[in-house]
């Protein structure tokens, strides 16, 4: 059983709805979730169902309209846009849907920026370490122009676990490769977490990373629905 | 661990874009800011102080003061308490001698610093020419002339008045040379010492009395103002411009046009740099959110933007102030000559105003697009970014820096918010023309070919941006076409003033027997004149048979028409059967040669100052004899003409009883110049006055001075061009995304590249079309009011600017999107993801 101080990632009804010219659209509701460190998470549902919004919400990049998140037992739904920077500097990595590498920048320099961002010794080192891990060390002084889809995933990869960060999240880290690119992109993953004890949480359409994860949860019209009895005790257990 | 992050991630940056020639443009825009800035306030700086002295010479001080009366000490006092220098100048006609023979000749008596301003060429009896202030007491300088005249060589002996003084030199140039077809002979300068040894000075001669001011600017208007509310009526204040010097009127246009063009230069450089660093701004916004969702503070992030742009500017700005003094150089260099730049002026008011310039410019015009970039949320990285949230008070400080930078370069405030207020409404106006002009393209689009149908759907979906980027090629072309038109009306303009048969030759004195001959002469060698002028010295008595002497008199010396040929003392009269040329009828009619009434026409001038009218009536004395004559018109007279002018024309009925003497001016041709001093030989009483120097001297001026209009004409053009560049550089982007999205779509290349490079030229010629009118609007205001000009229509302009607009735009456009069009849809889309 977790203990309370195991849980890295705890969200209480949360819930997330924007305001159109004439209505307002929930894009989520009661959503209800505990993640504890070291564990792998898989979030999946069909296209629209607003996984890319829950995961930028647990990230700290936008704010519910309800609901508490917490993260790193600090309650990350109060905090403004600085606070939150700082946190994710400190804590979070995150790989983009659409990789986001930033263009007028280096693969080098890239995978290094978080590092700087977060203040840490031999940004250069370890980010030339991470390449290598990547197979890109001979890619080090290109621009992500210069590279493939694949190649700037990688990067983005390189570019997330920079940091050791406490939890890292993926938007369809694999969503743009081919299925052998895609393979070794996870064992990445899997490694790092393992090496790190980083914790994961990876939205995907594909079934097989999704369940080399501990844990599965489906986001469904913006609801989160879940496979397993375990995470629904789990969940219960958190709550009292 | 390094708190310093942020220099290194901001140089890293700025190198990577430096070098991959993302920030070309921004760059640009703003070393040609600096760099036009500089070269052209820098250069019309020089030329303006070349000029200026240059023209100062032709009063030979910065300020004159003339009185019928001595100048009073305490003038002089508050001009030594200003710090200013000063001249003494006495002026009088007067007898000299020697040999037992006489002439009249044009005196001048001068205080020891004379000349303040210009130079003084004498040639001593060795035969070299020298600069010289005032002649030593008891040496006189004449002019060649009257040595002739007289029969005597320099070093020997000549009698001023009472005085003998000894000939020490040939005046060579005097800058101050009076030019009149009545000036009363050849020149003698001496030393205002000698003056009271002549004994010239005695109740009732008529002196002319001038204080010749010279000194720093401020100095000068400070004593201005102090001086103007002085000036009685038998008195005159007056500078270059002031003084009645053919060139003045051209000097001033060129000042103004000089000013205006760097002002225009000004503005389509900050229009520039406007346009790219929006772009700019656009172009890095997924990189601020990328680095915010990784953790980077808003603080980092403005402090890496801070410097990232402060390099920038830096960088820029000097690279445009080592431009501006390479091209300012350049310019220089060529007209060293003509302008002799021996001295140069300092150069730190042009320096520090293009580098205020390329801050203002760098600050001012990116604050905007800078600050909603740093404020970025990193949410957009996932939801995206938004695009043209463009306000109008965005604008704010770059109006505000852009008056401050006209002010700055013109100290002209008028001026500025003319220029600035003149220019927001005209955006305004093209903005709302420019989007009617755009839904009116969907109309007609949608009844198009397919191309065209293309075309006007691109233009529709980017009405706002489009209209934007209409509104800065109207304008970067109405600015242009501005240049280009007032250029050619001024230059024009003064040329007419100088046309090559202009006359360099006067004949006065010529006697009625000989009148004959002369006119036989010149018709024999086809010298054109101006015909010849009867002359008869006659007095104004009476308007309306109110005697008028005595006010008349008292008012003399009041203005320049006055000063010429005081009225109420002798004037010299003429008749005429026809108008002369450059004489304009402004109320009344020229007589009829039939009538046999006697009449009269005046000039402006003095039927102002006497309030004469048209139907008023006359009293002229000649001899002995009066007579009363009605007016009949009243006419302008071109005072600039270089021929006999004359205030009072009268019918032959009137005068042709009388004995006179005639006058007039000739175009003498190089080769006929010998025959034609040979034929005056003949008749010495025949005075010839020779101003083919003083012509060539004026021409010489105009020349240069056009020079100096065209490199900037230059100038401008390059700024207006890179406006162009830059707004079709900053649609690049969007362009891209779209280009690359019908071509996945389907759509072939030679319908995209029909389509773009009709979107194009249509953007050109709408562009071309509103400038050319916008143009004729501000020439019109600029003819009237600033160079007092009469305004004129343009309309081959309009074709011009379309023209123009549709081939530039078009060229500019393809050339950009050229490699996007020749990319395969792959290559577009990979490059847009
Ligand atoms: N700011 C917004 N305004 C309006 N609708 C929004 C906004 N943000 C998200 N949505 C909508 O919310 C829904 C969920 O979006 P989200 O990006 O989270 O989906 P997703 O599950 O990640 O889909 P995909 O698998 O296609 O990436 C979508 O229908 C989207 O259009
Ligand atoms: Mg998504």
């Amino acid at each position: 059983m977790n203990s309370e101080s195991d849980i890295i990632l705890k969200v209480s009804d949360l819930t997330k709805s924007v305001t159109l010219e004439n209505h307002i659209l929930d894009l989520l509701s009661d959503i209800n979730l505990a993640v504890s460190a070291g564990e792998t998470l898989a979030i999946v549902g069909a296209s629209g169902s607003g996984k890319t919004t829950l995961l930028s919400l647990l990230a700290g990049l936008d704010l519910p309209s309800g609901g508490r998140i917490e993260l790193k037992g600090q309650a990350i739904h109060t905090m403004d846009e600085e606070q939150r920077s700082a946190i994710r500097a400190k804590h979070v990595g995150f790989i983009f849907q659409q990789f986001l590498l930033v263009s007028s920048l280096t693969a080098l320099e890239n995978v290094m920026l978080p590092a700087e961002l977060a203040q840490l010794p031999n940004a250069e080192q370890r980010a030339k370490a991470l390449l290598e891990q990547v197979d890109l060390a001979d890619r080090l002084n290109h621009f992500p122009s210069q590279m493939s889809g694949g190649e700037q995933q990688r990067v983005a990869i390189a570019r997330a676990f920079i940091t050791q960060p406490d939890i890292l999240f993926a938007d369809e880290p694999t969503g743009n490769l081919d299925s052998k690119t895609g393979l070794h992109i996870t064992e990445l993953l899997f490694d790092l977490n393992k090496q790190n004890g980083t914790t994961l949480i990876l939205v995907t359409h594909d079934e097989k990373l999704a369940d080399r994860c501990g844990r599965k949860v489906i986001v469904d019209g913006g609801r989160l629905v879940d496979d397993s009895a375990e995470t629904l005790s789990k969940l219960r257990t958190v709550n009292e | 661990m390094s708190n310093n992050v942020w220099i290194k991630q901001s140089l890293r940056l700025l190198g990577h874009e430096l070098r991959r020639g993302e920030l070309t443009i921004i760059f640009l825009a703003i070393v040609l800011a600096v760099a036009t800035v500089f070269s052209l306030s820098g250069f019309s700086h020089q030329i303006q102080a070349a000029i200026l002295s240059k023209s100062t010479s032709f009063i030979a001080a910065d300020r004159v003061f003339r009185s019928s009366q001595p100048i009073e000490e305490s003038i002089l006092a508050k001009s030594d308490e200003l710090g200013l220098e000063s001249a003494l100048k006495l002026e009088m006609g007067s007898m000299v001698f020697a040999n037992d023979k006489l002439q009249l000749a044009e005196i001048s008596a001068v205080g020891d610093k004379y000349p303040l301003r210009g130079e003084l060429l004498i040639q001593n009896v060795q035969g070299g020419v020298k600069e010289q202030k005032a002649p030593k007491p008891g040496q006189i300088w004449v002019e060649q002339k009257l040595l002739d005249i007289l029969g005597i060589t320099i070093g020997e002996n000549l009698e001023v008045g009472m005085a003998p003084l000894e000939v020490a030199g040939v005046i060579k140039q005097m800058p101050d040379a009076s030019f009149s077809v009545f000036t009363s002979g050849p020149a003698l300068i001496l030393n205002v010492k000698d003056m009271p040894k002549t004994e010239l000075i005695q109740p009732g001669s008529r002196l002319g009395y001038k204080a010749l001011f010279a000194g720093e600017s401020d100095a000068i208007e400070e004593f201005e103002e102090w001086i103007k509310p002085q000036v009685n009526e038998t008195q005159r204040w007056y500078d270059i411009q002031s003084s009645r010097s053919a060139l003045s009127a051209s000097l001033d246009s060129a000042e103004q046009y000089l000013t205006l063009a760097s002002m225009l230069g000004i503005v389509l450089a900050a229009v520039a740099v406007a346009v790219a660093s929006r772009r700019y701004g656009q172009r890095h916004q997924p990189m601020v959110a990328v680095f915010k969702a990784m953790g980077a503070s808003q603080r980092h992030i403005t402090k890496l933007y801070f410097l990232h742009w402060g390099l920038l500017s830096a960088i820029s700005v000097g690279a445009g102030l080592l431009i501006g003094y390479v091209l300012q150089e350049i310019g220089l260099n060529t007209m060293q000559e003509q302008f002799e730049l021996t001295t140069r002026v300092s150069m730190m008011e042009p320096l520090v105003i293009a580098i205020i310039t390329g801050v203002l410019c760098s600050v001012a015009f990116a604050i905007a697009p800078l600050k909603q970039l740093v404020t970025i949320k990193p949410l957009a990285v996932i939801r995206g970014f938004e695009h043209n949230t463009f306000h109008y008070l965005q604008m704010l400080p770059a109006i505000l820096a852009l008056y401050t930078l006209l002010h700055l370069f013109s100290r002209d405030w008028l001026k500025s918010v003319v220029l600035l207020g003149g220019g927001a409404l005209v955006s305004i106006i093209l903005l709302v023309l420019g989007q009617a002009f755009v839904s009116a393209g969907r109309s007609v689009g949608s009844k198009s070919g397919r191309a065209l149908h293309l075309a006007f759907a691109n233009l529709k979906r980017r009405a706002k941006e489009n209209s934007v980027q209409l509104v800065s090629f109207t304008i970067a072309i109405k600015l242009l076409l501005l240049i280009v038109v007032i250029r050619s009306d001024l230059i024009g303009q003064w040329q007419a003033q100088l046309p090559d048969n202009t006359a360099n030759r006067f004949l006065i004195n010529i006697s009625e027997q000989q009148v004959d001959s002369v006119n036989q002469f010149m018709e024999e060698l086809a010298i054109p004149g101006s015909g010849l002028y009867p002359v008869v010295r006659g007095r104004l008595t009476a308007i309306n048979q109110d005697s008028v002497t005595s006010d008349v008199s008292k008012e003399e010396d009041k203005d320049p028409e006055q000063q010429r040929r005081g009225v109420g003392r002798e004037l010299n009269l003429t008749w005429r059967t026809n108008l002369p040329d450059n004489n304009e009828i402004i109320s009344g009619q020229w007589y009829s040669a039939e009538e046999d009434k006697a009449q009269v026409s005046v000039e402006s001038g003095v039927a102002e100052r006497l309030d004469i009218n048209v139907g008023d009536s006359l009293g002229f004395q000649i001899g002995s004899e009066n007579f009363v004559v009605e007016v009949t018109s009243i006419r302008k007279v071109d005072w600039q003409s270089l021929q006999p002018n004359f205030f009072m024309i009268f019918n032959p009925q009137v005068l042709s009883d009388f004995p006179a003497t005639y006058i007039s001016s000739h175009f003498v041709e190089p080769e006929k110049v010998q025959s034609f001093n040979r034929f005056l030989a003949q008749y010495p009483t025949i005075s010839m006055i020779d101003v083919e120097a003083m012509i060539g001297q004026l021409r010489s001026v105009i020349d240069q001075v056009s020079l100096a209009i065209e490199f900037i004409l230059v100038m401008v053009v390059i700024a207006g061009s890179l406006v162009l560049i830059a707004q079709v550089q900053a649609s690049m982007e969007e362009r891209e995304r779209e280009i690359a999205i019908l071509r996945t779509l389907g759509a072939k290349g030679s319908l995209l590249k029909n389509s773009v490079l009709l979107e194009f030229v249509c953007l050109g010629l709408v562009a071309g079309l509103m400038a050319g009118m916008a143009m004729e609007i501000a020439v019109y205001f600029i003819q009237t009011q600033v160079f007092k000009m009469s305004a004129s229509f343009h309309l081959e302009y309009w074709g011009i600017g379309m023209v123009a607009g549709a081939t530039f735009v078009g060229v500019m456009g393809m050339i950009s999107c050229w490699r996007l069009l020749n990319m395969s849809s792959v290559t577009l889309i990979r490059r847009t993801m």
